[in-house]
C-alpha cells in the first residue's frame, strides 16, 4: 500500500472499496461508497483514495444544497487500477477542490453534476509518476451552474499521459471554463483533449478553454486538442491551444542575473503552471498546490 | 577594483560580421560612454560581453580580472560580477519580481539572504527608485510600462551590486523625472568597485551621469576616443564629421532606416 499524508483535521481514507480510517465532522457521513455532506458551516475534508494493483473502486460524493466545502482529494492508484468518482453538487452549493495525484499507471474517471447555481472550482496537480489516464467530465445540469477547472500536468521520463476534460452545458446561463497546462520532459508523452459542449436551447451560456503544453526536450511528444460543440446561437465560446518550447530569451534573461540554467528553467516552469493555483480561493489549498508545483522543475 | 579587457573582438550574427576588431579596457571607478549611429554594433558589443547565444565570437578575447569570460556560461559571467541592463527586458509571466530578485541575489551568496533582510533591502530600493509599492508581487516586467521596465533593471543592478555594469539605452522610455531617479541611482553606485559602459544617444543622460571616457563605435570599430567634449560634439553635429576624418567606414552603416521612437529621433533631426 502506498503512503499517504493527512493534512486536514477531517479526513477519510478509502482503500480498495473499504473505509480504513476516518475522522469526519458532524453532518458529514460515509456509507457504502457514498460520502454525504450536510454540514452547515464551511469545512475542509481530505479524501484519500488508495488502490492496489488491478483493483477498482466506485465512490460517490453528494453535496447538499447551500453548503460550502473545501475538499482535498489525494489519489494514489497502483498499476492497472481504476477509480470511478462521482460528485453531485446540489443547488447553490459551493465546492473548492484540490486534487493531487501520486499514482502509478492508473486510470480515473470523474463525473461531476452541478445543479442550479452550484459552483465548483477544481485545481488538479497531475504530477504523478508513471502512465496515467484521466477522464474528467463536468455536467452543468442546473441553470446558473458554474464550473472552473484548471490542471497542471507533468509528463516526464517515459511516461504516457492522456487527459480528457469535458464541460457539458445542459441548461441555459451556465458557465464553464477550463485551463489545462502541461509540461513534457525527457521522452514523456502528453495528450490533452479539452471538450466544451453546449447543447441545444442553452442560451446565455459561456464555454471557454485554454490548453497549453511546454516541451523541454527533442524526444517529447505532446498534443493539445481543443473541441467545441455548440448547438445554440446565443452563447459565448472560445478556445485556445498551443504546444511550444521554453522561450530562449526568458532563459537568457534569468541566467544573465546569475541563475543557473536549471534554476532558471525551474522558475520559468513554476511560473508557467502558476495560473493553476489561482483558481483556488482557499489559502491552505493554495499553499499545498504551490508546494506540489515546486517539484515540477526538479 | 575590477578590470574588463576586450581585445581585438570580432563578432558575427548569422553570417554577417558586426564587430570588426574592438579594443576596450574598463576599470572600476570608470564610466564609459559608448556612442554611435544605430546598427553599428553597440548593443552587439554589450550582449556579446554578457554571452547572448546569438552572437558568435570569431576572434579576440574578453577577460574580467584575467578570467576568460568567453569560456563561461551566461550565469557564470553574472556571478563573476557582470550585469547587463537590457534595452528590451523580457516579460516573464508567473514569476513574481520578489521570487526572481531573491533567487538572483541568492545565486551569488554562500548562504541565502534572510527573508527579513531581503524585504528590507527591496523596500528601501523600491522607495529610492520611486517605484510601484506592489512591484514585488507583480510578475516580472509583465504589463510594465517602458519606464518601469528600465527602473526594474536599475533595481536589479542595485541589488546585485555588479563590479562591471553594461547599460544598454537605459534612458530610453524614461520621462524626465524618471531619468533623474535612474541617473541618481547609477551615480550612487559609482566607486572604485564599480565600472560601467553606458550606451545612449542622449547628451542629457551623460550630463547627469558624467562619463570618464567616451567612445564612438562605427562599422564595428571604435573610431574615436575622448572625454565629455565628444558627447557635446555629437550632440551638436551628429556623426557626419567622422566620415570627414578619413576613417574608412561602411557607407551602408550610415544609411540605416530611421527607427522611430527613442533613438531614431536624433538621427532624424540630424538628417534634416
Amino acid at each position: 500500500m502506498n503512503k499517504y499524508t493527512l493534512s486536514s483535521q477531517f479526513y477519510i481514507v478509502l482503500y480498495n472499496n473499504e473505509c480504513i480510517e476516518s475522522h469526519l465532522p458532524e453532518r458529514v457521513c460515509y456509507h457504502d461508497g457514498v460520502i454525504s455532506f450536510y454540514n452547515l458551516s464551511p469545512i475542509e475534508v481530505q479524501i484519500v483514495y488508495l488502490l492496489d494493483k488491478h483493483q477498482s473502486m466506485d465512490v460517490s460524493i453528494e453535496i447538499e444544497k447551500n453548503i460550502e466545502v473545501s475538499i482535498i482529494e489525494s489519489r494514489i492508484l497502483n498499476v492497472d487500477s481504476k477509480l470511478n468518482r462521482k460528485l453531485l453538487i446540489k443547488a447553490d452549493a459551493i465546492v473548492h477542490l484540490f486534487g493531487e495525484n501520486d499514482s502509478l499507471d492508473g486510470e480515473i474517471t470523474e463525473e461531476v453534476h452541478l445543479l442550479d447555481n452550484a459552483q465548483c472550482q477544481y485545481g488538479y496537480a497531475e504530477l504523478s509518476d508513471g502512465n496515467f489516464n484521466g477522464n474528467y467530465r463536468y455536467y452543468l445540469d442546473g441553470e446558473g451552474a458554474d464550473a472552473k477547472v484548471r490542471m497542471a500536468i507533468l509528463s516526464k521520463m517515459h511516461e504516457d499521459k492522456h487527459y480528457e476534460v469535458l464541460i457539458q452545458h445542459n441548461k441555459p446561463h451556465t458557465f464553464g471554463q477550463m485551463d489545462n497546462y502541461g509540461v513534457v520532459k525527457d521522452e514523456g508523452k502528453l495528450v490533452i483533449d479539452g471538450i466544451g459542449t453546449i447543447t441545444k436551447g442553452q442560451s446565455g451560456s459561456a464555454s471557454h478553454q485554454n490548453n497549453r503544453i511546454m516541451v523541454f526536450d527533442e524526444k517529447c511528444k505532446a498534443s493539445a486538442n481543443p473541441f467545441l460543440f455548440i448547438d445554440e446561437y446565443d452563447v459565448k465560446a472560445s478556445h485556445a491551444a498551443g504546444v511550444g518550447k521554453m522561450d530562449e530569451e526568458h532563459l537568457y534573461y534569468l541566467q544573465s542575473r546569475g541563475l543557473t540554467k536549471k534554476q532558471a528553467m525551474q522558475l520559468i516552469t513554476y511560473g508557467y503552471l502558476r495560473p493553476v493555483i489561482e483558481v483556488i480561493d482557499n489559502d491552505m489549498l493554495k499553499e499545498r498546490f504551490e508546494k506540489a508545483l515546486a517539484k515540477v522543475g526538479e | 577594483m575590477s578590470t574588463l579587457v576586450i581585445k581585438d573582438l570580432h563578432v558575427e550574427v548569422g553570417d554577417k560580421e558586426i564587430l570588426k576588431g574592438v579594443d576596450l579596457i574598463i576599470n572600476g571607478g570608470e564610466v564609459h560612454a559608448l556612442m554611435g549611429p544605430n546598427g553599428n554594433g553597440k548593443s552587439t558589443l554589450l550582449s556579446t560581453i554578457m554571452g547572448h547565444p546569438k552572437y558568435k565570437v570569431t576572434q579576440g578575447t574578453i577577460t574580467l580580472d584575467g578570467k576568460d569570460l568567453l569560456a563561461m556560461d551566461v550565469d557564470e559571467r553574472a556571478r563573476a560580477g557582470l550585469f547587463l541592463g537590457m534595452q528590451y527586458p523580457q516579460e516573464i509571466p508567473g514569476i513574481t519580481n520578489s521570487d526572481f530578485l531573491r533567487a538572483a541575489m541568492n545565486s551569488r551568496r554562500d548562504t541565502p539572504i534572510s527573508l527579513f533582510k531581503f524585504i528590507r533591502t527591496l523596500d528601501k530600493n523600491i522607495a529610492e527608485l520611486n517605484m510601484d509599492e506592489n512591484l514585488a508581487h507583480r510578475y516580472l516586467n509583465e504589463g510594465f510600462s517602458g519606464g518601469e521596465k528600465k527602473r526594474n533593471e536599475i533595481l536589479q543592478m542595485k541589488l546585485l551590486e555588479p563590479s562591471i555594469a553594461l547599460l544598454d539605452e537605459i534612458d530610453s522610455g524614461l520621462d524626465i523625472d524618471a531619468l533623474h531617479v535612474v541617473s541618481d541611482a547609477i551615480n550612487s553606485m559609482r566607486s572604485d568597485d564599480f565600472g560601467c559602459i553606458m550606451v545612449s544617444h542622449y547628451e542629457r543622460m551623460f550630463e547627469l551621469v558624467q562619463p570618464t571616457h567616451v567612445h564612438v563605435l562605427v562599422s564595428g570599430r571604435i573610431v574615436e576616443n575622448g572625454g565629455y567634449e565628444l558627447v557635446e560634439k555629437i550632440d551638436n553635429e551628429g556623426y557626419e564629421w567622422i566620415k570627414e576624418k578619413g576613417i574608412e567606414i561602411d557607407e551602408e552603416d550610415f544609411n540605416h532606416g530611421i527607427i522611430l521612437g527613442a533613438c531614431g529621433k536624433k538621427e532624424q533631426l540630424n538628417n534634416e
